[in-house]
């Protein structure tokens, strides 16, 4: 009886065992973080300010927040100071839904799965637009004519351009601004240009002649650098050095010609940027990895002092912290930026190396999945006004905070003593800032930060923000006119686009590779063909239409 | 009864034969029931149930019906038209066969040969050291395997470019991920470079369980190393090889995704490297024609059956098949 026994005894306790390790594990996802998660609590009146607005801090007001971005992960919310002061003093507790690593795999996760975050938020193109077509988000016209920040901050320009077709708007902009922004351009590695007796770098032929040096007198340097080259970076720039008003770029494998948005192949400027490609490519004076490098492998280029010339739609990200490297070692090396290249001929003002547009950077939405939208948006009308503005930026206001209330004027910050002698502890709650700011309020934010900087000794000054004032900004081009014209794939124009995509990406990289200038001709030549038998014109027509719509809007004011 | 621990009554060479009922059958052997039953339960809920999905092959169907499809409507066999009729359908099919069969014929061997190798090493810890370098790339994500073979296979500052340069080899670096011709052997050297080790396992495990005396006896009737290699090691092993191929002829139209995915970060090669799961991946899911990307994906998994089915069929033949 005895060995009867532990014949039965063992494989029950390995199953109990088994059992216990799966209820642990689901006990251990299934617990809520007693912060972050509604409880199950009976609906109450909805507290509101005597103006009728939604009340914040009333009541606790819990939301899941979901950026359609495969890189991103939102911190934990309340884990540093400025999100902390909001979760005690507005009792909002946020807690974040993660893209696993695939925004585009994850949004369909959930939407197949019919459980939506309360907000997306992501770029305002074909996936926010399917769930708003779907009728999954929330209008905020009435609210943004109710609640006075975004009304009065991004002006009635910015709104009427939220506007969907369907007249409603859906979308919260972030870094809306009217003024322009970005950091596309060319930057140059100051000690090969010293070495080389700095000549001048202004003509896409000055730019020829200087590769064909640094080849030759730096044989271990990249004479032309492009980053990803794969997502247009580099020879997206080089593009805009042959045209002029060059705001539609290659995003829409279309240019604008008088009325109308024609084939990018068949133009003049592109071909030319085409050919002048290939030649670099053909002539190892750019990086051959252009296609298949990725960002570490491009930082570390530019991080050793490898790049003579260095061109992206925002290579400000990586090419500050190289040039910190190399100045370290030798104040006289680094980096700076140059205006941007032109061909001969063309007028250097009309030239843009990057866009940008009224409307910022992306958008928040809420979902219909949303229990209590006004609350929502009440925060984010909040967040995006002077006081939620600042405390993202500065952290939380008070005498031992970088900040203490406003001054007369309402919106300028009362800044403390340890605003400028604690600049460590700053820096600390911005460089969160990028990652928490969702609605972010470039106006102020600019304003303001300027005004900072100002205050800095010279060498202090932040070395972005020079290039941005000095070069960048001015040369970003307004693309406003052209944005939201891609079709949604539902339609017939939107299933030609993914095909044309498709020729697009094919086409550039085989161009790149052309031995010849002829061989690179024809294959533009083909793309043109197989997109016209794709439905070329008829995505065209689609998105002229659309491009008038905006100018339309845009011109009404 | 004392030795009932040990005694293994589900595997008594006479259970057919043996008439007891179900229920005190199924007790006797709770302890392998217990073993067996969480794993077909977990192929019963994540294989079996999701399989209703492949009616969707025959649907248009639209994401926001989420589980709901038969709110969809049936379309017939239009996306298996649909892919048939592509232009890319033929390079597609052949990149997958000439990709799997390379994958096939280069990788399915060298594991075998690894083992057949690491055998005859006598000094332990040499055997144990290259054993454990060997498998280790398998527990590395293609995302890292990936990485490392870029940046050694790169253009500027890539190891190999620079060792070619040194050694005089070449003159000019070559841009081996750009240029076609070189995509398969990159693509089957770095598959067989990270599954090698960890495939041979198995076959050395085989060859642990080869009696001894054989090798003896065949010392003494003079056999050389290679002959007793040949003649009692390989027979020896022959069954679980032949298994092993079984699985592997279900897995032909395999040709992999990720690592595709990975290496063939450049357009240019997709003439060679697009291959039937890269195709539903970047029609299917990122262009959201779900329907068309469930019809290719059903279309290869019959033919894997199909596969499958005559690989058992010959292997019977020999009298070592899976079932």
């Amino acid at each position: 009886m005895k060995g009867m026994g532990r014949a039965v005894w063992k494989p029950l306790s390995i199953g109990l065992l088994l059992i216990s390790l799966i209820a642990c594990s689901e006990a251990e996802r299934g617990q809520p973080e007693p912060s972050d998660e509604a409880p199950e609590a009976a609906a109450t009146e909805t507290p509101r300010t005597e103006d009728g607005l939604y009340a914040l801090g009333r009541e606790p007001l819990y939301m899941t927040f979901y950026a359609h971005y495969g890189y991103y992960t939102m911190p934990k919310w309340g884990a540093d100071p400025s999100s902390a002061w909001i979760r005690d003093k507005l009792n909002v507790h946020v807690k974040g839904v993660s893209a696993e690593g695939d925004g585009k795999l994850m949004l369909q996760k959930m939407v197949a799965g019919q459980q939506l975050p309360d907000v997306v938020w992501g770029e305002r193109d074909a996936d926010l637009e399917r769930l708003r077509e779907a009728g999954l988000l929330v209008p905020l016209d009435e609210y943004i004519a109710e609640y006075p920040n975004l009304r009065q901050w991004a002006g009635e320009k910015i709104i009427n351009l939220l506007r969907s077709p369907d007249g409603h708007i859906y979308y919260f902009p972030n870094y809306y601004s009217n003024k322009p922004y970005g950091n596309a351009g060319f930057v140059v590695n100051k000690r090969i240009y010293r070495e080389l007796g700095s000549p001048k770098l202004e003509t896409t032929d000055d730019l020829y002649r200087y590769l064909l040096r640094v080849k030759t007198m730096f044989p271990d340097a990249v004479p032309f650098e492009t980053g990803l080259a794969k997502e247009g970076q580099g020879i997206d720039q080089l593009f805009s050095s042959f045209k002029e008003d060059n705001f539609s770029f290659t995003r829409y494998f279309a240019v604008a010609n008088g009325e109308r948005m024609t084939s990018i192949y068949e133009d003049a400027g592109f071909r030319e940027s085409a050919l002048f490609v290939a030649k670099l490519m053909r002539e190892g004076l750019m990086t051959q990895d252009a296609l298949v490098q990725t960002e570490y492998q491009v930082s570390e280029k530019l991080m050793a002092g490898k790049a003579a010339v260095y061109a992206s739609a925002d290579p400000m990200r990586m090419i500050m912290t190289a040039d910190a490297e190399l100045s370290k070692a030798d104040p006289e090396d680094g980096y700076f930026f140059i205006e941007p290249i032109y061909k001969e001929g063309l007028d250097p003002a009309r030239i843009y190396p990057g866009t940008y547009n009224v409307l910022g950077w992306n958008a928040a939405a809420i979902t219909t999945s949303a229990n209590n939208p006004e609350a929502i948006f009440a925060l984010l009308d909040w967040m995006t006004g002077p006081e939620g503005s600042a405390v993202q930026m500065w952290g939380p206001p008070g005498e031992d905070g970088y900040w203490n209330g406003f001054k007369e004027d309402g919106i300028t910050p009362a800044f403390t003593s340890k605003y400028s002698s604690d600049p460590q502890g700053l820096a600390e709650i911005q460089a969160l800032s990028g990652d928490m700011i969702w609605v972010g309020n470039t106006g102020y934010l600019d304003k303001t930060k300027s005004e900072y900087e100002a205050t800095l000794p010279d060498e202090d000054q932040n070395w972005a923000t020079y290039w941005q004032q000095n070069i960048t900004w001015r040369s970003q081009g307004d693309a406003t006119p052209f944005i939201k014209l891609i079709p949604p794939s539902s339609i017939e124009e939107g299933r030609i686009y993914l095909k044309l995509k498709e020729i697009w990406l094919a086409a550039r990289a085989a161009a790149m590779f052309g031995r010849t200038d002829e061989e690179v001709l024809e294959v533009l030549d083909d793309a043109h063909a197989a997109s016209v038998e794709a439905g070329f014109d008829l995505y065209l027509d689609y998105i002229t239409k659309r491009w008038q719509d905006n100018l339309r809007v845009l011109n009404n004011d | 009864m004392p030795q009932a621990a040990t005694e293994q009554p589900y595997n008594r060479p006479d259970r057919r034969h043996d008439r007891k009922p179900f229920l005190s059958r199924l007790m006797k052997q709770l302890d392998v029931q217990l073993m067996v039953w969480p794993s077909i339960i977990i192929i019963f809920v994540f294989a079996y149930i999701p399989m209703y999905g492949v009616l969707t092959a025959f649907m248009d169907y639209n994401l926001f019906t989420g589980a709901r499809i038969f709110d969809n409507p049936w379309v017939g066999f239009k996306h298996f038209a649909a892919f048939f009729d592509a232009p890319d359908f033929g390079t597609i099919l052949r990149n997958t066969i000439v990709i799997s069969l390379l994958k096939f014929v280069i990788g399915f061997p060298a594991p075998i040969l690894l083992a057949l190798m690491l055998n005859e090493v006598r000094h332990m810890l040499f055997k144990r050291f290259v054993q454990t370098i060997t498998y280790l790339p398998h527990f590395m994500s293609w995302v890292i395997v990936g990485g490392v073979v870029m940046s050694l296979l790169s253009t500027e500052n890539g190891s190999i470019n620079i060792m070619l340069q040194k050694t005089g080899a070449i003159d000019e670096s070559i841009n081996f991920l750009s240029i076609k011709d070189y995509f398969w052997t990159i693509l089957v050297s770095t598959n067989v470079w990270k599954e090698i080790g960890f495939s041979s396992i198995v076959y050395l495990a085989a060859i642990a369980g080869v009696d001894q005396h054989m090798y003896e006896a065949a010392d003494i009737d003079g056999a050389s190393k290679f002959k007793q290699i040949y003649l009692i090691t390989v027979p020896s092993i022959m069954p679980v090889i032949i298994i092993f191929m079984i699985l592997a002829a279900g897995n032909l139209l395999n040709a992999g995704f990720e690592d595709i995915l990975i290496l063939a970060q450049n357009p240019l090669l997709r003439p060679v490297s697009d291959v039937i799961d890269t195709y539903v991946y970047r029609v299917g899911l990122q262009n959201q024609k779900y329907s068309y990307a469930v019809a290719v994906g059903l279309f290869k998994a019959i033919i894997s059956i199909g596969l499958l089915t005559l690989a058992n069929y010959l292997a019977r033949r020999s009298g070592n098949s899976l079932w």
